[in-house]
This record gives structure tokens, C-alpha cells and sequence, in this order.
């Protein structure tokens, strides 16, 4: 059976973080639409991996601390 | 709801306006019997002006959409904060409408359904020519499918907008 890797991210938490950073804040900052963050936030859409880095970016930390990777199947 | 999925919807409104104004003419002046039954020049002629007519309703819809939405956004943020500048607005008009990776996979997946569509459609209108059904009825086959098609690339748009895009 094919691994299966199921993206997960902490976005939340680093806005709450950050100040209680709004989307529309996060949104601007990583140069994307809120409705974007929204979908990433809740796990409805995978970004790039530029985006990925442009998110961790704006929070100062690195990507790991953004997105985790749960490997499922063998 | 976002800029993204109003778009989409007003594209569809206009496709499916667009689509029963071409079947309101185009089929009641058949059934009145304005047209000849083998009429082809008819029919490619009014598809071709149906086409155009699309095509500049469109643009128009879409340009007085922009600015219907600009205004809302701007009487928005005046009555929240009566002070706030032109420049505010405006960053907050175009933080509004900015267009990502998120849109521009969602337009690439919707496509890929329309053109698969249109493509059913032309085959299913050969089909018909060899079944020898009259030229008019391939032609219809062919605008309609293309119609078809592209309305169901906005519902995919917003069925996409909606799910979101989990695996990219």
C-alpha cells in the first residue's frame, strides 16, 4: 500500500501568537487572498512550497513549526 | 462569502443569461417558421453574433461587477471608520481582489473539466452527422456543449472554493 502523508499546520496557533494576527493581516503579509489562508488554516488546501515558506516567514519561524507531515500506510 | 466565488457566480449568471437568450431567439424564430429548416447560414450566423454578444457581455458584467464590489468595499470601510484615507481604501479594495496559486489551480482543474466537456460535445455532434441528423443539429450540439462546458467550469470553480484543494 502507497504511504499516504497527510499535512497538518499550526497557523492558528502562531497567529494567536503573533499578537492575535487577523487572516486578512497573515493574508497580506504572505502576498495571498484571505480566502487561501482560510483553506490552508483548515487544512482544505496544500501550498506551494514557496508559500510555505513565505507563511513561516511572516511568523519568523521555521516551515517544520508551520506544517507537519503525519505519514499514514506502509 | 469571497471576490473569488462572486466572480464566478456573476460569470455563470451572464453565461446562463447569454444561453437562454440564444434559445429564445434562436428557437422561436425556428418554431415560428421565420427560418427554413435547412437554414445553416442562419444558424451560424446567429451563433457567431450569440458568440460575440458573450463575449462583450462578459467584459461588461465583469467591469460593472469591479466597481459595484469597490464601492461596497469602500462604503464599508467609511462606515467603520470614517476617517480613514483613500490610500486605506484602496489597499483594502486590492487585498480584496488579489489572485493566488489557490485561484489560479482552481481555474487550471475547472478548465481541464471544460474542455473535456466541449470535447464530448464535438465528438457527440460527428455522431450525429453520421447518423445523418441534419448539419443544424451538430451545430447546436457544438455551441451547446461549449456553453455547457463553461459553466460547469464556474460550478467546479465554486465547488473548488468551497471543498478547497486538499492535494493540490
Amino acid at each position: 500500500m502507497a504511504k499516504k502523508y497527510e499535512i497538518s499546520n499550526n497557523i492558528r496557533k502562531l497567529r494567536f501568537f503573533a499578537n492575535e494576527m487577523t487572516q486578512q493581516e497573515l493574508a497580506e503579509k504572505a502576498q495571498v487572498s484571505r480566502q487561501t489562508v482560510i483553506a490552508i488554516e483548515a487544512g482544505k488546501y496544500s501550498p506551494s512550497l514557496e508559500l510555505a515558506f513565505r507563511i513561516a516567514d511572516v511568523f519568523g519561524v521555521e516551515i517544520g513549526e508551520v506544517f507537519d507531515c503525519e505519514v499514514k500506510g506502509e | 462569502m469571497s471576490y473569488q466565488e462572486k466572480r464566478v457566480i456573476t460569470s455563470i449568471v451572464t453565461g446562463v443569461l447569454v444561453l437562454a437568450a440564444y434559445c429564445i431567439y434562436a428557437f422561436g424564430r425556428f418554431n415560428t417558421g421565420a427560418v427554413a429548416q435547412d437554414n445553416l447560414k442562419f444558424w451560424a450566423g446567429t451563433i457567431l453574433i450569440f458568440i460575440g454578444i458573450g463575449v462583450v457581455a462578459s467584459i461588461v458584467i465583469q467591469i460593472v461587477f469591479h466597481i459595484l464590489l469597490s464601492i461596497s468595499i469602500a462604503v464599508k470601510k467609511k462606515m467603520q471608520d470614517e476617517k480613514c484615507e483613500d490610500k486605506e481604501i484602496e489597499k483594502k479594495i486590492q487585498a480584496e481582489m488579489v489572485e493566488d496559486e489557490m485561484d489560479r489551480l482552481i481555474e487550471l482543474k475547472s478548465m481541464r473539466l471544460a474542455f473535456v466537456l466541449a470535447g464530448i460535445g464535438f465528438i457527440a455532434a460527428l455522431v450525429f452527422l453520421v447518423l445523418n441528423y441534419s448539419p443544424i443539429v451538430m451545430l447546436n450540439i457544438l455551441f451547446f456543449s461549449f456553453c455547457v462546458g463553461s459553466l460547469f467550469e464556474g460550478f467546479t470553480q465554486l465547488y473548488f472554493y468551497r471543498r478547497g484543494l486538499k492535494n493540490g
